[in-house]
């Protein structure tokens, strides 16, 4: 061989030791599906941000388990002052990343930055618009919170607030997240991996997963391959047709639930009788292990079951073709227009197999005696027909979408969904707007029995919606991981919960 | 030559401003993107907020002349999507797709010559037909079945090379067999189509008859003049992937400029469309002249 002969060999031989080794014995490597276009604290409800920041980098004032309810994470406790203010007392002996002390100026610096009108935090938009939030320093470990209007669920929402240093800018995003959680940020090449460590200086106990390295691929069958060949060790969100190993393959409900959205303003669409009849024409257990997972819900409500005030003893409707038929009659015979063209829009890529969904739906109320046209859109098209202000000329429309509620209670959906001033409502009912007040403005059992009813009724009386299914995420994981996903790897992936076997 | 690269040069930047006119407004045309980066629950207050951070509100002519105005300055705006200016983000994917595109192209040429001189050196005969089967396949199969299969084949189940991703050689090894498939199976064809012209002509008829050997007939002589057409396929090949070669880069995890182009006129993220297609437009235009170039070179006939 020649001198340049075996210069290739000797790297080829290097590059293949170093593809080959790339998973050590504690670290962990995840295959996400979308770069991250920031890596911003303030954002991480964003389910790929999240997935890398929430509770790895930064931590939440409280935290929200979807089995235990609320718990602390950086307060240790909290308490009710009344007018809208709570109490947190927040854990002491905690620093973040880069050596500085937790105290209570960093949770208000929080607060103020995810409101900041100079950036568009995803977490201040989401969860406190409408709400003002100003915060009291009582000592270093001790702060009083106050939001305007009151919210008797502050606590709850503090589960979404990510506290970063004081000096965290307030005019711009951050390229290099300092945070208090169990791992420290250490590089992002952009367009290729992220990798996180292990915080020496962690408050808690030390995490068994002493690094990670993220990377990405848009295509749901790499990502399962990547773990299969031992590349990867955790695909969250890989599609139905690719999770075909009972060994590596997890489905959980994902807490998403996909209904048809009705705008009641419009004709036909106004008629109790004709919601309900599109609500009888579907055959929904006929989706299920066909074109949807095996495991799928049948929906009553817009909240997955894990949420408080979700009413178990409400029953999907039932598929009877012939009753939805003899109210469309009914309707007609009292100069309810049913024949009026309606339209069906779904959202392209939405879930798996959301066109064999769509053009089933159709065929289904095509089937009953509805005239109706189907259009897949785009999701800023979507967007655009789904929230408020609606396009004028619309006509009647039944619009599918898929909602995501992992945080435990319906607030965080009710008020958009259904309020007459909700950003996405196809209602305009003022007895859902007092039931969606009272159940926000109440606590402990009353909220969750105040919640029931208004779902009782949104299903029962009002027939808001054409609700379809709760549904089911699939994740791949390396057999050599001691980890179940559940509900909550929809939008966090907690690298201190998973242990090696 | 330098009046022919200096008129060449003024029609690429009257070009380059039609086209900054065009997408701008077209990519304008498809909405607001506020909807897509704020939560669908964020209220009216946070929307206003996000179109004046971004200078959304401005009516559409003052946002093209404030965007021209910084132009003029090489600066092409901030990403909406990613928070850092747009022209960082398309010059660390243009440099992937321009390397992939090289090493891909040299193959194919390289490759599509060879085997296309031999296959009309002796029309009809074994190499030939296997050539022209195999190259008719390469230059009609679907690359994301190809891509999906040689994952299946050989990442899981012979392990001979990584899934996806960048980093090594081996790396490479899946991505550019792929891409190079069908353009190679085209080349060859018009290669072979060219060569079997050129071989047929009276000069190789006269090296012939002068005892010449074959090799050098065939690379020398007749090649030389079946080059043109091939050089222009060439150039139609390599400007494809000089746009980014989606669904390999999607597949392979190779961070391009096409998935970026792609993903960011789904997202409505204006500065990096229009930063993406100038970019591209510019390589295009610098490649074509490079091909006019070479026209010259390969027949002294061709003056400018």
């Amino acid at each position: 061989m020649t001198r340049k002969t075996h210069l290739f060999v000797a790297s080829a031989l290097a590059s293949a030791v170093a593809f080959g080794a790339q998973a050590q014995d504690n670290s962990v490597t995840v295959v996400l599906s979308e770069e991250l276009e920031i890596v911003e604290p303030c954002s991480s409800t964003k389910s790929n941000v999240g997935r890398v920041l929430f509770q790895n980098i930064s931590e939440t004032v409280t935290e929200m388990d979807p089995k235990t309810g609320l718990e602390p994470r950086l307060a240790e406790s909290w308490e009710d002052m009344g007018n809208g203010t709570w109490r947190f007392s927040l854990r002491q002996g905690v620093t973040f990343s880069d050596g500085t002390v937790m105290d209570a100026e960093d949770v208000a610096h929080s607060l103020v930055r995810m409101k900041s009108p100079d950036i568009a935090c995803e977490i201040g938009a989401k969860f406190f618009g409408g709400i003002d939030i100003t915060s009291n320093i009582i000592d270093a470990h001790t702060i009083d919170v106050t939001a305007d209007p009151a919210q008797p669920i502050l606590p709850m929402l503090m589960s979404t607030v990510t506290v970063t240093p004081q000096d965290a800018p307030l005019d711009s995003f951050v390229d290099h997240p300092i945070g208090t959680g169990p791992y420290t940020f250490d590089e992002y090449v952009r367009g290729q991996s992220i990798t996180l460590s292990a915080n020496p200086t962690y408050w808690g106990e030390q995490p068994t997963v002493q690094s990670a390295t993220y990377v990405f691929r848009s295509d749901s069958a790499v990502r399962a391959a990547m773990v299969a060949a031992g590349e990867a060790d955790i695909a969250p969100n890989i599609a139905l047709q690719d999770a075909v190993n009972p060994a590596m393959d997890f489905s959980y409900p994902n807490s998403e639930t996909v209904f048809l959205r009705i705008e009641h303003a419009q004709a036909p669409l106004n008629d109790r009788r004709v919601r309900e009849a599109l609500n009888l024409a579907v055959d929904r257990e006929a989706f299920v292990g066909t074109i949807l997972a095996d495991g799928t819900l049948l929906a009553t409500g817009i909240t997955p079951p894990s949420t408080i005030g979700y009413d178990a003893d409400l029953k999907p409707y039932a598929y009877d073709p012939d009753r939805a038929r003899a109210l469309l009659e009914e309707a007609r015979a009292d100069g309810v227009p049913v024949d009026t063209n309606i339209t069906l829009i779904g959202r392209t890529n939405n879930f798996a197999n959301v066109l064999e969904t769509m053009e089933a739906l159709l065929a289904m109320y095509q089937e009953i005696g509805f005239t109706m046209t189907l259009e897949m859109v785009e999701v800023a098209e979507w967007l655009e027909r789904y929230a408020k202000p609606f396009p004028e000329n619309r006509g009647p429309q039944l619009i599918e979408a898929q909602h995501d509620n992992a945080n435990g209670d319906p607030v965080f959906s009710m008020y958009f969904k259904y309020h007459s001033e909700g950003q996405q409502s196809g209602l305009t009912d003022p007895k859902v707007d007092a039931m969606i007040a009272e159940a926000t403005a109440a606590t402990g059992d009353e909220r969750a029995a105040k919640w029931s009813a208004l779902f009782g009724y949104l299903h029962e009386e009002s027939i808001a919606d054409v609700m379809l299914f709760h549904m089911v995420g699939f994740s791949r994981v390396n057999e050599r991981l001691d980890f179940a996903p559940s509900i909550r790897t929809n939008s966090e992936l907690q690298l201190s919960q998973i242990k090696f076997k | 030559m330098l009046n022919f690269l200096g008129k060449r040069a003024v029609a690429s930047a009257i070009s380059l401003v039609g086209l900054v006119l065009l997408v701008f407004f077209l990519s304008r045309l498809t909405g607001d993107p506020t909807g897509l980066y704020l939560p669908l629950d964020a209220s009216e207050e946070a929307r206003n907020q996000f179109r004046e951070i971004h200078g959304l509100n401005d009516p559409l002519i003052v946002q093209f002349f404030s965007y021209m105005a910084d132009l003029i300055r090489f600066d092409f705006g901030d990403s909406i999507r990613r928070s850092e200016p747009a022209i960082d983000v398309v010059m660390r994917g243009f440099a992937w797709t321009l390397q992939l595109t090289f090493v891909t192209m040299s193959l194919v040429v390289v490759f599509a010559v060879i085997f296309g001189s031999l296959a009309a050196f002796n029309v009809g005969g074994v190499f030939d037909r296997i050539a022209t089967f195999f190259s008719l396949i390469g230059a009609s199969a679907p690359d994301f079945w190809i891509a999906i299969v040689a994952i299946v084949i050989f990442s899981v189940k012979l392990g001979w090379f990584p899934t996806s991703g960048t980093g090594t050689v081996w790396h490479w090894v899946m991505p550019v067999s792929v891409l190079f498939i069908r353009p190679f199976g085209l080349i060859l064809q018009i290669v072979r189509g060219a060569m079997i012209t050129a071989l047929g002509s009276a000069y190789v008829k006269t090296a012939r008859a002068k005892g010449i050997k074959n090799r050098p007939i065939i690379f020398v002589h007749a090649l030389r003049n079946a080059l043109l057409p091939v050089i222009t396929v060439i150039g139609d090949q390599a400007a494809a992937l000089l746009n980014g070669a989606v669904v390999i880069e999607s597949i392979f995890g190779f961070p391009g400029v096409g998935k970026l182009m792609i993903d960011s006129i789904l997202q409505r993220d204006f500065t990096v469309v229009m930063a993406a297609i100038m970019v591209t437009a510019m390589a295009i235009f610098v490649m074509n002249l490079l091909i006019d170039i070479l026209y010259s070179i390969l027949d002294p006939r061709i003056r400018y």
